[in-house]
């Protein structure tokens, strides 16, 4: 059974898509378009919802209806979101519990299953954990070298909404492999780079990008269904409290072998006041860097990842 | 600098935002030269590229044989004076830099003009002075007006508020020196000994407002401009 019109549901930040597509929507990562975009909005803390917002609003990015993450990972989206919802979106706003309280993120779940039109195709949960399968694939072929850190960081990001259409996200999964030499392995931690070459920067001054924080969460967590779904989410760790996730992230930078870290911020975001905390809880060698406006990695941002490579070559 | 016919030498040859700079080794001496950025090409006649090592923001952009960040070239040359250094500044033209040695840390603010060189040359510039002139003047103030803008634009205002309400031009110049000390201070981390590198510490009254301010030893190169080409050199050997 086809529905003759398939809703688009923007989301802010990580929502879980297997839902989404379950409940018949095509989920539509509304951050994926801000790298690209030539978007400067007048009143704004952090560019990256500033940008949705103000292109929302101005329905410049056409969506059915909106579902805002306000509680856990992003706090600015709360406002945007709302400012975007009294512009006649139908919208939905979603929490995370801070503690990981499985009942809690559950009832979420079930509230925004109801808003979505409630489940019609729960075959998707598999199909899509099928696909996080295969992603997290593509995440150990980049760790070995097999595909470069620009096409994987393109393909995991990609994963948030599965670009809305899983025949489509599975064709572009197919990628060619090729040997790539990993020379000063490093991890980047954060939000991701506001710039849509900022791989392309790092690998270009021979610093190769082994993790991703938050695109791995996006192949990380999945289930059959919207219990096994709380079960798993819940561990997102942009969400839960700082020590959890660096429990997490110690455990994965150890795996990974990297020798230094970035950590990525973005101007008049909260996570910028936890770059103090990081730095003193994981002993690598850390570079902070702090973007603002999308568009190409700036010189500044290059100086400093260059510098950075000279740091890990004489350690 | 003085000719050696006959004798080939490295160089190390920074390129700056508005200064550019070489420095060679020459029987154990350092040999140097300052000029202007669109001047850099009179630095390197007849220096074959290969003996050249370039840092600065036109690294890549001059012939070398290599090159290195200015973020490395400084911590290479501060350790020729003073090898035990732990945090470096660097205040230039366009950008400061504060490099924490022992946790390999490095803070830029290259976005804001009111800490870097930029901001006191808006000062030099509103008296008609040059920028070694207003060091000087500093200390001829006898109180110091309380100048809290972050913002260069605004401090600019608030500086011409305060010749307005009576204070001296040396006053006014010494609490623009304190402003721009205490921008640099947020940069800081706590340490005992700080190595100032970079053109604009050659200004004498700034250097006495942020050593009023941290309260630190605060440590100076002979020539503080020459650190980060003398680095570049040190680096490659």
């Amino acid at each position: 059974m086809h529905r003759a019109h398939v809703s688009k549901i923007g989301m802010t930040a990580l929502v879980p898509p297997e839902l989404i597509f379950a409940c018949a929507g095509e989920p539509f990562d509304v951050n994926n378009i801000i790298p690209a975009s030539k978007n400067y909005p007048k009143n704004k803390l952090c560019a990256w919802t500033a940008i949705w917002r103000e292109m929302l609003v101005k329905r410049e990015i056409k969506i059915d209806s909106l579902i805002v993450v306000a509680g856990g990972d992003c706090h600015n989206a709360l406002v945007d979101g709302q400012k975007a919802a009294m512009s006649g979106i139908p919208t939905h706003f979603f929490f995370y519990p801070f503690d990981g309280d499985v009942q809690y993120l559950e009832s979420q779940l079930h509230k925004l299953s109801s808003f979505l039109g409630n489940i019609e195709y729960p075959e998707k949960f598999r199909d899509v954990k099928a696909l996080k399968k295969l992603g997290r694939k593509i995440d150990n072929k980049r760790l070995n070298g097999k595909i470069s850190s620009s096409e994987a960081f393109r393909i995991l990001v990609s994963f948030s909404d599965l670009m809305g259409d899983l025949d489509r996200f599975r064709n572009a999964l197919d990628i060619k492999e090729g040997n790539i030499a990993l020379n000063n392995r490093v991890a980047l931690i954060g939000v991701p780079p506001i710039y849509h070459d900022f791989h392309e920067a790092a690998q270009s001054l021979d610093l190769q990008i082994v993790f991703d924080e938050l695109p791995y969460e996006f192949v990380r967590h999945s289930g059959d269904d919207i219990n096994e779904v709380a079960l798993d989410y819940c561990n997102y760790t942009f969400a839960r409290s700082l020590d959890f996730r660096i429990e997490f992230l110690q455990k994965e930078l150890e795996k990974r072998k990297v020798e230094g870290v970035i950590h990525y911020t973005q101007f008049a975001c909260h996570h910028v006041l936890e770059d103090e905390i990081l730095r003193a809880k994981l002993d690598y060698p850390m570079l902070t860097i702090q973007g603002d406006l999308p568009g190409k990695t700036p010189q500044q941002i290059k100086l400093r990842l260059e510098a950075f490579r000279e740091v890990l070559e004489r350690s | 600098m003085p000719s050696k016919a006959g004798r080939r030498f490295m160089i190390g040859l920074d390129v700056g935002s508005t200064t550019a700079k070489i420095v060679r080794i020459v029987d154990g001496e350092i040999e140097y030269q300052i000029t202007g950025t669109h001047n850099w090409k009179e630095l390197v006649k007849g220096v074959k590229k290969e003996d050249i090592i370039s840092t600065g923001y036109f690294r890549h952009s001059v012939p070398h044989r290599a090159s290195v960040t200015e973020i490395t070239a400084a911590q290479f040359g501060v350790k020729h004076y003073f090898p035990e250094a732990e945090v470096i500044v660097d205040i230039g033209g366009q950008d400061t830099k504060v490099i924490d040695v022992k946790s390999n840390n490095f803070i830029i603010n290259d976005r804001c003009s009111a800490g870097t060189g930029a901001f006191l040359e808006f000062v030099a510039n509103y008296f008609k002075l040059e920028l070694n002139e207003i060091g000087t003047l500093h200390f001829q103030a006898k109180r110091i007006p309380d100048i809290n803008n972050t913002c260069g634009v605004f401090a600019i205002s608030e500086m011409i508020s305060q010749l307005v309400a009576g204070y001296s031009k040396e006053e006014v110049i010494a609490g623009m020196h304190y402003a721009f000390a205490r921008r640099i201070s947020f940069m800081i981390p706590e340490t005992e000994t700080i190595v100032l590198i970079g053109g604009t510490v050659k200004n004498e009254g700034m250097v006495s407002a942020l050593r009023d301010i941290l309260k630190k030893d605060i440590l100076m190169p002979p020539e503080p401009q020459i650190v980060n080409a003398l680095g570049a050199l040190k680096y490659y050997s």
